[in-house]
């Protein structure tokens, strides 16, 4: 008989779904592991010729560009499911929203966490990157880390067709890495690109965990404020959207 | 087991559900019939909370769905029109995934495998399977765990005659055992092999409800009668008659309400016997009888014109 096992054993069976597909394409997971440590190892001559920070730009800056693939994971993997139906066949369960939600970030937020020590680890054994902070550089993640899962939650479900996510993703990704300094530092950007930066997550980001490395505190909260804010209000959206549902004309 | 009253939804200017009524006792298959579009779909998204309707109520079980949804669905096995399956996934990861959302060991999905005769195939990915097989798969879902009540939209759509068979012995099993079973198609042979009350869908709302035999009893069968060249005519034939048969109706038909197809004549008649013992009192025997009793598009039809003549 069908009984009540509770919202973990619900999130841990589409939890293993989703590893599943996930393996299924480990194409860009492995990329994304690889791609950044290559690329800072090759920026960080150029970065400590540019400014006093260059090893810690250099790592915090690839950190945070190439932790997008967060973003553009659990984005395609709601979107995915919604244009094979399969999303209608989890809402047809006993499943909330919020769990579908979360269930689908597990898989991201794992893989994440593996990137980012292994970029941390890699810029702290062959670059000398000190982390003097790991409580600090641990919070400042973490805010990110949320921050990215939930607006990329709130993206697959407002956009109506997988092109529209792409584009979206491209502009967030734009926005969320380049504007806040995670390219090319700050100091060397135009002033108005300056003065627009901290309308980036990606600046919020950015100052986080350079923060953390510099074992500035206040620096550290405020970036995670911010960023626990934008990941809350994304939250609110795409579990509000998922609960409304979609009817048959939503997907283009 | 299943309780819809008055169900009203609209999208924009297109009314979908327009006072739908229906009711699913325990044991019970209903088949729910209609025109595309008449709204069937959309009553059973209703149903299962993926659609919010504009006015209505609906209880599965005593328990109000639009209020306590999630309740409802633990109570619903649900087989969608379209396939709900992830395709890169094999069909035992996706039957593991159906069973851990309804609180089910991992069993119980090779239990569903084996009554929808797929244990073979439960290592295969989905996207290799045939569409028959993915069918099942579909029903393999909605079958486990015994649900009280069964949501099946269109589940055999481009299934084989095997696979069909396969699958409404599934459901008639289930609905042997107690469960209300809810049954949209357009196939009017599976509804008979099932046993099933029909409710005929126009416009949003059930127009008829009854059993086949109740619901097409007074529609009129189609006789269709072919002739030899002669028309058929039994016994000797005097010179100077009049040979009918290939160009107009034999003598026996006249009167009758029939219509030329091809070397044919198509009779519309509620007496079917009747009206082959008379074209052979007239002399007349035909080379071919063919009689198609009522069938769904009749009904449709004739609820068109009920409408129509009540507007």
């Amino acid at each position: 008989m069908r009984r009540d096992t509770g919202a973990t054993g619900r999130i841990g069976a589409m939890t293993r779904m989703g590893v599943t597909l996930l393996l299924r394409e480990p194409g860009p997971l492995v990329s994304r592991l690889v791609m950044p440590v290559l690329l800072m190892t090759l920026l960080a001559p150029l970065y400590r010729a540019a400014t006093d920070q260059g090893t810690q730009r250099a790592v915090t800056g690839q950190a945070v560009m190439f932790s997008l693939l967060a973003l553009s994971m659990v984005g395609q993997g709601i979107m995915s499911e919604r244009t094979w139906r399969t999303w209608d066949r989890l809402r047809c369960s006993p499943t909330s929203p919020a769990e579908m939600l979360a269930a689908k970030a597990v898989p991201p937020l794992a893989f994440l966490a593996a990137q980012q020590v292994v970029v941390l680890g890699v810029g702290a054994a062959l670059l000398g990157l000190r982390v003097p902070h790991a409580g600090l550089l641990l919070a400042a993640e973490a805010a990110w880390v949320l921050m990215l899962l939930a607006v990329g939650m709130a993206l697959a479900a407002t956009m109506r067709s997988p092109a529209e996510l792409v584009a979206a993703q491209d502009v967030g990704g734009l926005v969320l890495t380049g504007l806040g300094g995670a390219l090319v530092p700050l100091s060397l950007m135009p002033h108005a690109a300056q003065v627009l930066a901290p309308l980036s997550p990606g600046y919020w980001g950015v100052t986080g965990l350079l923060g953390a490395l510099q074992g500035d505190r206040a620096a550290v909260l405020r970036s995670v404020l911010v960023l626990v804010v934008i990941a809350l209000a994304a939250w609110a959206v795409a579990v509000r959207r998922v609960r409304r549902g979609w009817s048959r004309r939503d997907l283009v | 087991m299943l309780e819809v009253l008055g169900l009203v939804k609209r999208f924009g200017d297109v009314v979908a559900l327009d006072g739908l009524d229906l009711q699913v006792a325990a044991g019970e298959v209903v088949g729910l019939v209609g025109h595309n579009g008449a709204g069937k779909t959309t009553a059973v998204e209703v149903v299962l909370g993926l659609v919010r309707p504009d006015a209505g109520t609906v209880r599965v079980g005593g328990i109000d769905a639009l209020a306590e949804p999630r309740r409802a669905r633990a109570l619903t096995g649900v087989a969608a029109q379209d396939l709900q399956l992830y395709v890169t996934a094999t069909v035992r990861q996706n039957l593991a995934l159906c069973a851990g959302l309804a609180g089910l060991p991992r069993r119980a999905a090779d239990e569903a495998l084996d009554e929808v005769g797929l244990a073979q195939a439960a290592d295969r990915r989905v996207a290799v399977l045939s569409g028959g097989q993915r069918r099942r798969v579909q029903a393999a879902c909605a079958l486990l765990g015994r649900p009280r009540l069964l949501l099946l939209d269109e589940p055999t759509v481009g299934a084989d005659p095997q696979t069909r068979s396969a699958l409404l012995a599934a459901v008639r099993r289930r609905a042997d055992e107690g469960a209300a079973v809810l049954y949209t198609t357009h196939y009017l042979p599976e509804l008979v092999e099932l046993g099933a009350t029909l409710a005929a869908v126009r416009a949003g709302r059930v127009v008829a409800r009854g059993s086949q035999a109740e619901l097409l009893a007074g529609l009129p069968s189609r006789v269709v009668v072919s002739f030899d060249d002669d028309g058929g005519r039994l016994g000797p034939r005097g010179h100077d008659e009049h040979a009918p048969g290939r160009d107009e109706p034999p003598a026996a038909l006249v009167g009758q309400p029939a219509e030329r197809d091809g070397d044919a004549w198509v009779i519309r008649t509620r007496d079917p016997g009747g009206t082959l013992a008379a074209l052979v009192r007239a002399g007349s025997l035909p080379r071919r009888v063919d009689v198609q009793h009522a069938s769904l598009d009749d009904l449709y039809q004739a609820l068109d014109e009920a409408v129509r003549d009540a507007a």
